[in-house]
């Protein structure tokens, strides 16, 4: 399947961190094509393997989306939200959102107060959770009736193909980097490997890295690959913030073993694929924070595709940097075997 | 291996390379098993001579550092540090940069040049960079690349009435401890886990706890000293050169009640200087061993410690003494015991 | 009943990190009615009832445990100093009667404050000591106190008392530990300590018993008091199923499998989704490979303070709805 093919159909479907259920069913089926197995663990984490007699590597990226829950529904029949994950409720104002009843997926609008009625003071103020409210279009008793609260919000989705191979989405964050995954997988395919290799979608990244933790400790890998985004550069960023568009990003830091990710650097060079580098000096703010210390600890390298406006709906990407994205991981894990071990440490 | 050597050894958190290969020299002809763990612990254990007691004793081997981001067009190295460094403390100091230790200060706007208002604000580390003497952007990162390690240049000197200063006495004064400890068998089977990545969060210990074959944690640690000028009298939380300080609480763990009173009774009984840290801010290792899998009951020893995550911090060696004597008369389970 | 073994947990001393006459109290009223009791090196009790070959085993987990000052130092001129253990309110703290473990009682006062916000760091107690000496005698440092018990009746339903959060949780537990229920699934009941620090102790507790399902029974906030607007759940409603917290997202078969108990027992229950918090469920959910996990909640108005209020009309609704659980604690 091809890398945009798949992108446009999986950031449509719903997978708000806790009810990811529907985006691992679709990703399992994405990835059984290419896996010798795939199973879904109860917290939704879809982990599909190809196998091999040499060191165990879990590969992950995360299949869940930051969103919305309904936590209040008011005498009016106006919703208010509560966000799951980092919403910045400034993007709000004005977005169709999809609310998910018990009856199917109804529209709702996310409403204001009007700007021709608020206060001059009201003006200058951000919105918050407690000033937005979603707008179902009907009476009151009828939005009762329907929805609950606890009830699933999220984005709407749409994918735009802009100029240069670029693409905006919801949800690139981070299925653009499971894309990557089955990407590889497919690739790998073709390729020999010793590694038994587990590509995870981790379900619960957005409020812990709590699938990275669950995962890790289930198949208690020798090495760890992490996947996420990563900001590209925009005007106005802090110094040392972002990277370029378009290609890839290994990164550095107490957290990473520096073994892994100098293979990662040789394997890009070698290979001729573009990638960059960053340095983070403490938490990633990724799956390899937790994967790293399941267990007796994971020895991990981290990757990250940059993207530009995270956690919107409009997160933009570059196509080329992300099937380059494939190839780089699809050669790494082809390298990995025993001998590894006896390096990591010197 | 003395306090001096393994203070003058370089390894921040992530980058302990160094101070693991000599530990490992160290303890390998000392202890039954020695190895390196997952998270990059070393992980050293002594059969006891009865076996009837399984006790882990701990102490992080990584110290607080700096990492390189990038450089300037200019040349400047642009930097972040590694653990909890005050910036305030960085201005003006001397560092070695990368594997191959390039020399480097650590500069700023000079005084005359900044305005009124920059005066008025705290030197962060956006306004800080390390200058090696490069040409050049790629002439810097040619000697150290992006995610390179740096580290304050200053030696371990003893000075004043039995007085220490060194950068990396958190905690290596626990790893001289536990080295010292290895000359010694008890009748317990002791592990002696060395950990990585303490300071970016105790990473290292939540390894060694998950493999740990131990029932009672003891961990090694420096606390910070209050006995300075400027601190509140309700903020005292411990003294340099009144003993070893134990831990009833930390921000991260709670000490076992039974294990507190044992170590305070035994130190009693046994004249050994101590005084409880008064204060529970802070964070140890004991939380990887207090709650990973079943947990373990554990307790914090720590030689109270002035000016800590700094150039030039500093201890009082009779508190070391303190830690080892507390440390070895538990192992050996000296009188009293009321278990 | 209900009520009765309430009022016995809430006036037991108890805080973080302190849990061991709350794990007496509650060895003595279940012993007889369970197949197996131990205290695990945290110091969380871990009680069975053990079901029938093919059943599953559910955890269910209500901690001991309850916020409290700890005594740091003590003044020349015996005043006690203190840092908090566990989420204390500076405002809550003021002027308020407090007691130590050995009996020893105090009063919690601030001192003057001048140019900034009062913290824990200007609270001291007075235990009536003349000087350090005398206080010594007293309590020691790393003694910890709290509020001194108490269990106010409001209104025909409702209590108010300093330890509601989480004794009620322990109270319920320890019911449905002591009626029959008619399942073939194992119940495990755990009385977890340091919850209050960051679930500590029901994390350890879920890695050793690695049941196949995990509920948290704890308090939730209140919406229903003057200019409060969120969470939506109010007190004599029902109990409440939780949806989210800070520290996780209920399991959605377990969350749905309390509702279905909810509505076969035909109580009413709430829905609640709380934007900061967590519960014993969270530490669950995240133990092992991932254990299914959710919390029903008992609605509870001013959290953490001397006089937290709970109604008799949810905790006998949650009963119910435990009772029913049991039978089905995940959906397929």
């Amino acid at each position: 399947m091809k890398a945009e093919a798949f992108l446009r159909e999986v950031t449509a479907i719903p997978g708000v961190t806790g009810n990811e259920r529907a985006a691992a069913e679709y990703i399992a089926e994405a990835f059984r094509p290419f896996s010798d197995e795939v199973t879904i663990t109860p917290l939704n984490c879809v982990v599909a393997r190809q196998k091999g007699d040499g060191p165990k590597v879990e590969i992950c990226a995360h299949l869940d989306e930051i969103g919305m829950m309904v936590s209040k529904i008011e005498d009016d029949g106006c919703l208010r939200l509560e966000c799951v994950g980092g919403v910045d409720p400034r993007v709000l104002p004005g977005m169709r959102v999809r609310v998910y009843t018990k009856e199917g997926v109804r529209l709702g609008i996310v409403g204001t107060a009007p700007i021709h009625l608020q206060r001059v003071a009201e003006k200058t103020k951000n919105y918050s959770w407690d000033t937005l409210f979603v707008d179902m279009g009907m009476p009151a008793d009828s939005v009762r009736s329907l929805v609950r609260v606890g009830d699933t919000v999220c984005f709407e989705a749409r994918y735009a193909a802009l100029k240069n191979g670029r693409a905006a989405t919801k949800t690139v964050d981070d299925r653009g980097c499971v894309a990557i995954m089955l990407e590889a997988a497919q690739r790998l395919r073709h390729m020999e490997h010793k590694a038994d290799l587990y590509f995870v979608s981790t379900c619960q990244e957005e409020i812990g890295c709590y699938g990275a933790l669950v995962s890790g400790f289930g198949l208690a890998p020798d090495y760890g690959v992490a996947f996420d985004v990563c900001h590209a550069d925009t005007p106005g960023a802090p110094p040392n913030s972002t990277s370029k568009i378009d290609s890839l990003v290994a990164s550095k830091g107490p957290f990473l073993n520096p073994f892994l990710v100098k293979k990662l650097e040789e394997t890009a060079k070698d290979n001729g694929i573009a990638l960059q580098v960053a340095v983070d000096p403490r938490y990633t703010g990724t799956d390899a924070d937790e994967l790293s210390i399941t267990r007796s600890g994971v020895p991990m390298a981290l990757l990250s595709l940059p993207i530009k406006y995270m956690h919107t709906n409009v997160e933009t990407f570059d196509m080329h940097a992300l099937t380059e994205g494939g190839r780089l991981l699809a050669h790494y894990l082809a390298q990995v075997d025993e001998s590894w071990e006896d390096a990591l440490w010197t | 291996m003395d306090l001096k050597t393994l203070c003058e050894l370089n390894g921040a958190s992530g980058d302990e390379g160094a101070v693991r290969r000599a530990i490992l020299d160290a303890a390998r002809p000392l202890c039954d098993s020695v190895r390196i763990d997952r998270m990059g612990n070393v992980i050293a254990f002594q059969k006891g001579r009865k076996g009837d007691r399984r006790l882990l004793f701990s102490a992080h081997m990584d110290e607080i550092g700096f990492i390189i981001l990038d450089a300037t067009e200019d040349g400047l190295l642009q930097f972040r540090p590694v653990g909890d460094i005050d910036s305030r403390q960085a201005v003006s100091k001397y560092v070695l940069v990368g594997e191959k230790r390039i020399p480097g200060v650590i500069g700023a706007l000079a005084i005359h040049l900044q305005s009124d208002e920059q005066y008025g604000h705290v030197l962060d580390y956006d306004g800080l960079y390390i200058d090696i003497g490069a040409k050049n952007r790629d002439d810097a990162l040619a000697d150290c690349p992006k995610g390179s390690y740096a580290y304050f240049d200053s030696g371990y000197e003893e000075f004043g009435d039995g007085f220490a200063v060194s950068k990396a006495l958190d905690s290596r004064t626990g790893c001289c401890t536990m080295l010292r400890m290895m000359e010694k068998q008890y009748d317990a089977d002791v592990t002696y886990a060395f950990t990585a990545q303490k300071q970016v969060g105790m990473r290292g210990s939540s390894g060694a706890a998950f493999d740990a074959q131990a029932d009672d944690a003891i961990v090694l640690d420096c606390a910070p000293a209050a006995d300075i000028r400027g601190v509140d009298k309700a903020l005292k939380a411990c003294e340099a050169g009144m003993g070893i300080a134990v831990s009833f609480m930390d921000r991260a763990s709670i000490a076992n009640a039974g294990l507190y009173k044992e170590l305070m009774d035994l130190a009693q009984a046994l004249g050994i200087p101590h005084q409880a840290r008064r204060d529970t801010a802070g964070l140890s290792d004991a939380a990887s061993y207090q709650r990973t899998k079943g947990g373990m009951r554990t307790c914090v020893l720590s030689v109270p410690c002035r000016y800590m995550h700094g150039p030039s911090s500093v201890i009082k060696l009779s508190d070391v003494q303190a830690q080892y004597a507390l440390a070895d008369a538990f192992a050996d389970a000296r009188k009293p015991l009321h278990k | 009943m209900l009520q009765d073994t309430l009022q016995k947990l809430l006036g037991i001393y108890g805080p973080t990190g302190r849990e061991g006459q709350v794990v007496s109290a509650l060895r003595g009223m279940l012993e007889k009615n369970v197949d197996s009791m131990r205290v695990d090196t945290m110091g969380n009790l871990i009680v069975e009832k053990k079901g029938k070959p093919g059943g599953k085993t559910v955890l269910f987990s209500a901690h001991m445990d309850h916020i409290g000052l700890v005594v740091a130092d003590v003044e020349e001129t015996g005043y006690l100093r203190v840092t908090n253990v566990g989420g204390v309110s500076v405002d809550n703290m003021r002027a308020r009667h407090v007691t130590f473990g050995n009996g020893v009682e105090g009063v919690v006062m601030c001192q003057p404050v001048r140019d900034e916000t009062a913290g824990i760091r200007h609270l001291f107690v007075d235990i009536g000591a003349k000087d350090r000496a005398e206080a010594l005698s007293m309590v020691s440092l790393g003694d910890v106190c709290v509020y001194a018990p108490d269990c106010i009746p409001l209104g025909k339903y409702r209590l108010a008392s300093p330890a509601m959060d989480d004794r009620c949780a322990c109270a319920l537990l320890a019911e449905l530990l002591l009626s029959k229920t008619e399942t073939e699934n194992t119940i495990v009941g755990v009385f977890s300590v340091q919850e209050e620090v960051g679930l500590r102790g029901a994390a350890a507790a879920a890695y050793q018993v690695d049941p196949d399902v995990g509920v948290g029974l704890d308090v939730t906030a209140w919406g229903d008091s003057p200019e409060v607007k969120l969470p939506s759940v109010r007190l004599g409603e029902g109990a409440a199923v939780k949806f989210m917290d800070n520290s996780m997202v209920a399991t959605p078969s377990v969350r749905d499998a309390l509702i279905a108990a909810a509505e076969r027992a035909g109580v009413p229950y709430q829905r609640e989704v709380l934007p900061f918090g967590g519960t014993d469920g969270g530490a669950i959910q995240h133990a092992r490979a991932g254990i299914p996990a959710g919390t029903l909640s008992i609605p509870c108005r001013y959290v953490h303070s001397a006089c937290e209020v709970i109604d008799m009309r949810d905790m006998e609704s949650a009963l119910a709805i435990l009772r029913e659980y049991v039978k089905e604690p995940i959906l397929a």
